[in-house]
């Protein structure tokens, strides 16, 4: 195959590297160190150390499988690949599974009545406005919040600017939004689609737009790029 | 064959794959280019993209967090 032989040829041409220093004895440090800020933290909550694992377990998850929500916004219109873009869907179809277990067997029991409608937002200008700005955002940036984090962690230092003004950014929007931003949502509809269509009507409609989003990601690929 | 060197340390994606883009355009067939990168989003997106070109591609993680992608173009 002529493809083999190009690619001995342009391995050949590299030069010899370095050894590079293991990095094992700083990774069993940090371990030792984390699993006692994990025991510190529970004299504190029981929660606390919960939270941490669950952060520790996204953190790599992100990490090794370069998972990147801004590449699946953003690389359907600089390349037109949409690998990505199918990666996230297929995991926001997997977490709408598992909010509406979560939800609905929270209303089965009738133990949090509050918990259906938690992290249901109105949709209004701030999220309008919100989105566009974070859009713009984080294709500048290079990263959206949880790329921006776990670049800062790889020792990606031109990100460390953006974590920084993430946070002010943050602080001062959390800041306004109790004066300012609730002020323009108190008309805005409160969406919740169980409500409307059932909870199963609500799941169905739900995944079937993920797979109908699903298949036109795989034409938009075939058309720009002319391949899957 | 000529070799080129394209230096997108310090750059975020996706700067490091426009810029390959323009750079391979440049190149004539047979031409090898080696992008010298530290972002790990580039170091899936660009090999992505060059491979749905049809072009070799090797990865050599010259560093610890730094990678040359080097990619040849076959067409």
């Amino acid at each position: 195959m002529p493809d083999q032989e190009q690619k001995t040829s342009i391995s050949r041409t590299r030069a010899p590297r370095k050894p590079k220093k293991s990095q094992i004895p700083y990774a069993l440090v940090i371990t030792v160190l984390v699993i006692g800020f994990g025991f510190y933290l529970s004299g504190f909550s029981l929660k606390l150390p919960i939270y941490l694992a669950f952060g520790l377990l996204f953190g790599y998850t992100l990490q090794r499988s370069r998972f990147c929500f801004t590449a699946a916004f953003r690389d359907p219109f600089i390349t037109g690949s949409t690998t990505v873009t199918r990666a996230v869907l297929v995991a926001i179809s997997l977490a709408s599974v598992g909010f509406f277990a979560i939800k609905l067997n929270s209303v089965l029991n009738g133990s949090e009545t509050n918990l259906s409608m938690a992290g249901v937002n109105p949709i209004g200008i701030p999220l309008i406005l919100g989105a566009i700005l974070f859009g713009i955002g984080m294709v500048i940036a290079g990263g959206c919040a949880s790329g921006t984090l776990m670049r800062v962690g790889e020792g990606f230092t031109m990100q460390i600017v953006s974590l920084f003004f993430f946070v002010i950014g943050s602080l001062w929007g959390a800041h306004d939004m109790g004066t300012i931003w609730s002020t323009l949502n108190e008309s805005a509809p409160k969406i919740f689609l169980p409500n409307i269509l059932g909870w199963f009507g609500a799941i169905v409609v739900q995944l079937l737009i993920i797979v109908l989003l699903y298949i036109a990601a795989i034409k938009w690929q075939q058309k720009k790029m002319g391949s899957e | 064959m000529a070799e080129f060197n394209l230096d997108c340390l310090g750059e975020a994606c996706p700067i490091p794959l426009m810029k390959c883009e323009k750079k391979i355009a440049e190149l004539s067939v047979g031409d090898v280019l080696i992008v010298a990168i530290d972002h790990s989003c580039a170091m899936k997106n660009v090999p992505d993209w060059a491979r749905t070109q049809g072009y070799n591609v090797e990865i050599d993680e010259v560093d610890d967090g730094e990678w040359e992608v080097i990619i040849e173009k076959t067409k």
